[in-house]
């Protein structure tokens, strides 16, 4: 059986050197390039395919079409209003105000995919108040280890499940302003700059992280890294400086 | 669109770090599959993806998991750990990380020669990507087990 693969990072393909490989200049998260764009990931596909009869060793070819262009951080503005009037005192207060305002909005675009990508946690859309409670209780006790009352069928225990709870909410979140759709869609570094210098989630996140600081174990600073985007951390890395990022699982 | 340079320089780096660390993998026999509208295409994704019910991907799972050629995307979701890519595209659409559809019509338009009845998903940023390689070679035998001509390897 052969293969031909897309590549986002070249310089790891260049490294690994497979038998055929198409780089492609998108965004990661984006191998296709552009979402809703049959005809555009049609092609990219095609340009794959088409070193099979091609290539006749191992082979890295650029595609040369560029995606659209998405909105970045300063041309995108969440189009909703997400604070409440009175502004709760709390951060579990801010960040259920703020879930409960988003959330018709995420319940309109699941309608219209018809998918969601929200249960990473094991919790149903319906618990989506539990989700919030979890994440707040970490940042209140500081206990990155205990699974999380509640009647939720938690999909794996912490720290990683915080992983997973972050992910739920986000998911929420984009569905949200995936209802009120502007000229560009933002692109991940507009999604990020939004979540954490707007929210209460992103406030709520970076709590969380420092909770993962405290406790200073491998695992809490390995899911550390990978709760926070690079950038967003203090600045910087959310991964422990010098640290190997992930270990395998071998179970 | 984002090259390297266009991601912040911590992420740049542990990925042009991890590029450093990787094997050169090489080709031990070359294989010309069949004329492309012969061939029969599977995807292979390091998304980590599976349908809702399977078990979740954890950080450095170095198993897979099995995605059905018929599978409904409302039944595919994605536990992949990194929070350093954006899951909103795969969430207005699918195909972006997991091209099924147009798999699907390029075989209707005959441009491939079929689809294959399954596909398979892997958990990615891995420390090396040689611990995939008992589950990978795995992977690989059942695929041509069942006629599948061309792996269609996606990354994330």
């Amino acid at each position: 059986m052969a293969t031909a693969s897309i590549s986002l990072i070249k310089e790891q393909t260049e490294r690994v050197n497979p038998p055929r490989a198409l780089w492609v200049p998108f965004e990661l998260g984006r191998p296709l390039g552009s979402a809703e764009d049959p005809q555009f990931q049609r092609n990219v596909i095609r340009a794959a395919l088409a070193m099979l009869e091609t290539a006749t060793e191992p082979t890295i070819e650029d595609y040369p079409v560029e995606a659209p262009d998405e909105a970045g951080p300063g041309q995108w503005a969440c189009p909703l209003s997400i604070a409440p009037p009175d502004t709760p005192a709390t951060a579990t207060g801010r960040l259920l105000a703020e879930v409960s305002r988003l959330r018709p909005w995420s319940a309109e675009t699941r309608r219209a995919r018809g998918r969601t990508l929200f249960g990473a946690s094991g919790a149903a859309i319906d618990q989506v108040d539990e989700v919030v409670r979890a994440l707040t209780s970490i940042a209140e006790t500081g206990d990155v280890t205990s699974m999380p009352a509640g009647d939720v069928a938690w999909s794996m225990p912490p720290p990683l499940l915080i992983r997973h709870l972050a992910d739920d909410l986000r998911t929420l979140y984009h569905e949200a302003i995936a209802a009120r759709p502007g000229p560009d869609a933002p692109n991940h570094d507009a999604l990020n700059q939004w979540i954490f210098t707007e929210t209460a989630l992103g406030e709520v996140l970076l709590a969380v992280a420092d909770r993962l600081t405290e406790d200073g174990s491998r695992r809490a600073l390995l899911v550390r890294g990978l709760l926070i985007p690079e950038g967003h951390y203090r600045g910087g890395s959310a991964f422990a400086s010098g640290a190997a990022r992930i270990e395998p699982d071998r179970r | 669109m984002v090259r390297l340079g266009d991601l912040h320089p911590v992420e740049a780096e542990h990925l042009l770090a991890r590029a450093a660390n990787m094997p050169a993998m090489g080709v031990e026999r070359w294989l010309q599959p069949p004329p492309v509208t012969e061939a029969t295409v599977a995807i292979v994704s390091t998304a980590g993806l599976h349908r809702r019910n399977d078990e979740r991907f954890r950080a450095g799972s170095i198993d897979y998991r099995l995605i059905p050629g018929d599978v409904d995307f409302a039944d595919v979701v994605l536990s992949h750990i990194s929070a350093n890519f954006d899951r909103s595209a795969f969430q207005q659409d699918p195909n972006i990380m997991f091209p099924l559809d147009r798999l699907r019509e390029l075989a209707e338009s005959g441009e491939i020669g079929g689809v294959a009845n399954w596909h398979y998903s892997f958990m990615g940023a891995l420390p090396d990507p040689l611990l995939l390689e008992e589950t990978g070679e795995e992977v690989g035998r059942l695929l041509a087990a069942d006629g599948v001509d061309v792996a269609l390897l996606v990354p994330v």
